[in-house]
């Protein structure tokens, strides 16, 4: 306890000078404006910036690089909640109750229930990764590949439970997900598969590019549609905070889901992404009326959106601890610790423990920044929304155009965009939802890998998913979580049959 | 499931078909699943014990045809159909033009160019748009862009190219 | 008079060309890197361009564009303009052994690119979880030669430098283990420490402060002399495995037809970057090898090229 609380005061000593202040503050500034553009992601910017940290001292640049990232998760609710365009995976769950908050007059409290979930899932994660860090990663050790796998199969499972409507069309859904996800190189072979020759498909498809067109576009062309019901908000914009009695539904759902984000967080194979799924999941089943969910329900917002940044925050314990980054972002931060000369490693935190502390430090006091910078501004974006929509809609497809073009400087991704647009579109006509397709999308490229990689160590036995106790747990609970899904299914339609 | 809807809309002219949406959505799955089935046809499925680049789309473009058939089946039993909606062909066709539209100016003549172009393209797949209003909009707009992205953040976009 | 009509138009390109060359770099030149910020190959291309802009006077700016091993940033350069605007960092993978693993290459690594200069090497290691039951390398190559398929070799997924050293690796061996696919370098090293897998080859970056922590063991390093940056690991050459030298080798190429005098002044600079002390330390701290000064012309890099896709060619195909 006394050595977490002088590594945490050497932390805050380290990033309480002026200049690492005024680096944090630049950080997520930067993220927040990234977050909220649209296809603009943390990986283009912060490889932007990378020479511009070349003259900073190493703790500083790592600081400021840190910043955007979780800035950006801060930004990126707000394009999720006001325009219904998920800029990462782990956004896709808040667009479902937030935009439809946002649609009723509420997003003021949707974003201030996101920012203040966040923060106080951002200070606890912090204090976990003081105390626990190290411990937590021998945790995560116990993870191979049969284990991902099974963590995989749960969360399809959540992906079901997301589901509004039908369990058959969110089943469809998210198996043509998983379709989706296999386009692009064969892991094993290098053999193409489902690229129809477009090169640009060897390695696979975007998931901003799939996102935007099915969400944010397919919206787009929708909303025209019906001239009625297009300006976003019609109306009264409503109060610009939660109110108490809204704070007192979150409550719960922003604590259960900084455990979980925080948990699903240290897998160093981006568990971090189920973290959002998995809080809505356990909110929507917790719920006394779950019919609630999906058209605006406070707490489908303020529970993933907890564990959104929890999980973003703990990610950072497998690059620090171990110095394998567990996303592509933190592979990035891999790269600009190297160019500053500190290669990460398990030594990182003996042999340079002002730049570890520093950084679990900043986190916490970036956390504060980003609440203090985005509450002030949600009046701001709110009356964003009063933009006439004939103005607002050409807007918003120029930013992601740009947005989508400058993730590898490819025109081909944005006809790709276009294209999912329409296919988002059809699915719409069709009455299928979007969110169960993008988490098969998600989850199945790392289930592929993870599937192949467990029978390749086992030979080709399937036992192995059920004789490692990890994996057997794991889908142990995914059984019961479905079978819980089904119930109310199954009772329903019983109570149809008699009802006839 | 599905919002049900008044019953007698549902008696199209293939009475039989209880739920139109349904029926049309089953088939939707089923091209699909037959487009990825084409696609993979040359593809080594491996086996069971060693998997080759087929083994999962091919299972998994399976189950989604069978989801498929399951809707069009639904489609004939159940007793609250829904029809299906009409679908526009002005907004996509404007939105998707807009889009593509960037896509093929970008890189030859700059975001100076194409980013007007994609607004106002867009802009008329509103039935009311204003060409003067949205042009002196996209102009400023796309100011704004070059500055925000170029020299805010960075990024490495083309302003403005003579080919 | 056709003839004459030509020769002055040629002579007209030539001295018109010489005239851009001599004021060249007029506006900042972008350089292609064909793999993702953060990686080894970016790494070097910063540190190396970071000093290289200082001479030239513009600023060379990194354009990430990564995918298909490679290849995909490596056809967009060989497609660019040849006016020295358009440059990029290939790598032993896009120019060694891309032609082997992919069918339909789009490029040729000799004829579509002009040669500037080798920039740095980062050596490879033959590292294995911490409890592989070998002491030294030679037990290694026993073990590997006893068990063959029962061994699990992991790699980065197809076309990585892991893959393509691991297949050099096992077929000088004279065995075949089980590899087992990963996405990338992260997953890979995490399922080694974990000791999910038993064995694979990486570059230096990777794995160093691995192998200082003791998470995972080294059992040799491919280079001539041992590193620096790991003055304990012998070399293959020490360890009884002199066949096995290999590095991924970074270096700077221009598209065909970029005129000499261009191609001069860019391997100028580069010289300059690499005799700079502050760069040579940041470059030798990441455990990279910096070519000798008969290494850095752009003669020696243009033979380099076809000597390493006449080597990776017939063990790649031989794998497949």
């Amino acid at each position: 306890m006394d050595s977490i609380i002088s590594n945490l005061a050497l932390g805050f000593s380290t990033a309480l000078t002026f200049q690492n202040l005024a680096l944090c503050f630049v950080g997520c500034l930067i993220g927040t404006l990234i977050g909220v553009l649209p296809g603009v992601g943390p990986i283009a910017t912060i490889a932007m910036l990378l020479p511009i940290t070349f003259g900073l001292d190493p703790t500083g640049a790592l600081i400021m690089l840190a910043g955007i990232y979780y800035g950006a998760q801060y930004g990126g609710s707000t394009t999720a909640i006001l325009v219904n365009i998920p800029g990462e995976a782990t956004s896709v769950v808040t667009v479902l109750d937030g935009h439809e908050m946002a649609k009723q007059g509420r997003a003021g409290a949707a974003l201030g229930i996101a920012a203040i979930g966040s923060f106080i899932a951002g200070t606890v994660s912090t204090l976990v990764i003081a105390a626990l860090g190290l411990p937590l990663t021998k945790l995560a050790q116990l993870f191979g590949p049969a284990e991902y796998f099974s963590l995989m199969i749960m969360g399809l499972v959540f992906a079901m439970v997301l589901a509004r409507g039908s369990l058959l069309r969110a089943f469809a859904m998210i198996v043509l997900g998983l379709v989706l996800s296999t386009i692009g190189t064969d892991l094993e072979t290098g053999e193409e598969r489902l690229t129809f020759g477009i090169e640009r498909l060897s390695d696979g498809l975007e998931f901003v590019v799939l996102a935007m067109g099915v969400f944010g576009f397919a919206e787009i062309i929708r909303n025209l549609e019906n001239p009625e019901a297009r300006d976003v908000v019609r109306g009264s914009i409503g109060p610009l905070l939660p109110t108490r009695e809204e704070f007192r539904q979150s409550a719960m759902p922003i604590a259960r889901g900084t455990f979980l984000g925080a948990l699903l967080g240290i897998l160093p194979g981006n568990g971090a992404v189920l973290g959002p799924f998995a809080s809505y999941s356990v909110e929507k089943k917790l719920a006394k009326d779950p019919r609630r969910f999906g058209r605006g329900a406070i707490e489908g917002v303020a529970g993933p959106e907890a564990a959104n940044n929890a999980g973003a925050q703990t990610a950072f314990i497998p690059l620090l601890t171990l110095g394998i980054p567990p996303n592509a972002v933190m592979a990035l931060m891999v790269g600009a610790m190297t160019i500053h000369g500190i290669i990460p490693g398990p030594q990182v935190m003996t042999k340079a423990p002002s730049l570890f502390w520093g950084m679990v430090a900043s986190m916490w006091i970036g956390n504060l920044m980003l609440l203090i910078i985005n509450l002030p501004m949600v009046g701001l974006w709110v009356r964003l929304l009063k933009v006439p929509y004939r103005l607002l809609f050409p807007a918003i497809l120029l930013f992601c155009c740009i947005g989508i073009y400058s993730i590898n400087s490819s025109e081909t991704d944005v006809i790709f965009t276009a294209v999912f647009g329409l296919f988002g579109y059809a699915l719409l006509k069709f009455g299928f939802e979007p969110a169960p397709l993008l988490l098969g999308f998600v989850l199945g490229k790392l289930m592929e890998e993870k599937l192949r990689q467990a029978l390749i160590l086992s030979r080709g036995s399937f036992m192995t998913f059920v004789e490692r106790p990890v994996s057997l747990g794991l889908l142990v609970v995914a059984a019961v979580l479905i079978v819980v899904a089904l119930l109310p299914a199954i009772r329903k339609s019983r109570d149809e049959v008699f009802t006839e | 499931m599905t919002e049900s809807s008044d019953p007698a809309r549902a008696a199209g002219p293939a009475a039989f078909i209880r739920s139109p949406l349904d029926a049309a959505a089953g088939l939707f799955l089923i091209c699909l699943a037959a487009v990825v089935l084409h696609q993979i046809r040359g593809l080594d499925a491996g086996s069971l014990r060693s998997f080759g680049p087929a083994m999962l789309p091919r299972g998994l473009a399976v189950i989604l045809g069978a989801s498929g058939i399951a809707l069009v089946l639904m489609s004939v039993f159940r007793r609250d159909g829904s029809v299906l909606e009409r679908w526009s062909i002005r907004g996509p066709f404007f939105i998707l033009g807009s889009v593509l539209a960037f896509a093929f100016t970008i890189r030859v003549f700059g975001l100076a160019v194409a980013g007007p172009l994609a607004m106002v393209v867009g802009a008329y797949a509103d039935p009311d748009a204003r060409l003067k209003e949205t042009l002196i909009f996209s102009v400023v707009l796309t100011a704004v862009c070059v500055v925000l992205f170029r020299y805010v953040l960075g990024l490495s976009i083309p302003i403005l190219k003579m080919p | 008079m056709k003839i004459l009509a030509k020769l002055a138009f040629a002579a007209a390109a030539l001295v018109a060309g010489s005239a851009a060359a001599q004021t060249y770099p007029a506006k900042p030149i972008t350089m292609i890197v064909p793999f993702a910020a953060g990686g080894p190959t970016d790494v070097v291309a910063r540190i190396v361009t970071e000093h290289m802009s200082r001479t030239l006077g513009q600023q060379i700016v990194i354009e990430n564009v990564g995918g298909a091993g490679g290849t995909t940033g490596t056809t967009r350069a060989s497609q660019a303009g040849n006016d020295g605007y358009t440059i990029m960092m290939g790598h032993m993978g896009t120019h060694g052994a891309a032609p082997a693993l992919y069918p339909n290459l789009k490029y040729d690594p000799s004829k579509d690119f002009e040669p500037v200069g080798l920039a740095a090497g980062t050596p490879i290691l033959i590292v294995a979880k911490k409890a592989f039951p070998a002491q030294d390398l030679k037990g290694f190559v026993d073990y590997l030669k006893a068990n063959g398929d029962k061994v699990n070799q992991a790699h980065a997924g197809v076309g990585s430098v892991s893959h393509s050293t691991g297949i050099l690796l096992t077929s000088q061996v004279g065995t075949k283990t089980t590899q087992v696919p990963y996405t990338g370098t992260g997953p890979a090293l995490n399922d080694l420490v974990s000791g999910q897998v038993d064995f694979m080859t990486d570059q230096i970056v990777n794995v160093a402060e691995q192998i200082r922590a003791g998470t995972i063991r080294a059992y040799a390093i491919a280079t001539p002399s041992r590193s620096p940056a790991l003055p304990d690991v012998p070399t293959t050459k020490e360890a009884g495995l002199p066949q096995y030298e290999v590095s991924a080798w970074n270096a700077i190429f221009a598209p065909k037809g970029t005129p000499a005098e261009v191609v001069t002044k860019l391997n100028d600079a580069l010289v300059k970057a690499l005799a700079d002390e502050g760069t040579r330390k940041r470059l030798l701290d990441l455990g990279a090898v910096l070519p000798e000064k008969n290494e850095q012309t752009s003669a020696w890099l243009g033979d380099f090229v076809a000597k390493e896709v006449a080597r990776w060619t017939p063990v790649l195909k031989a794998a497949k």
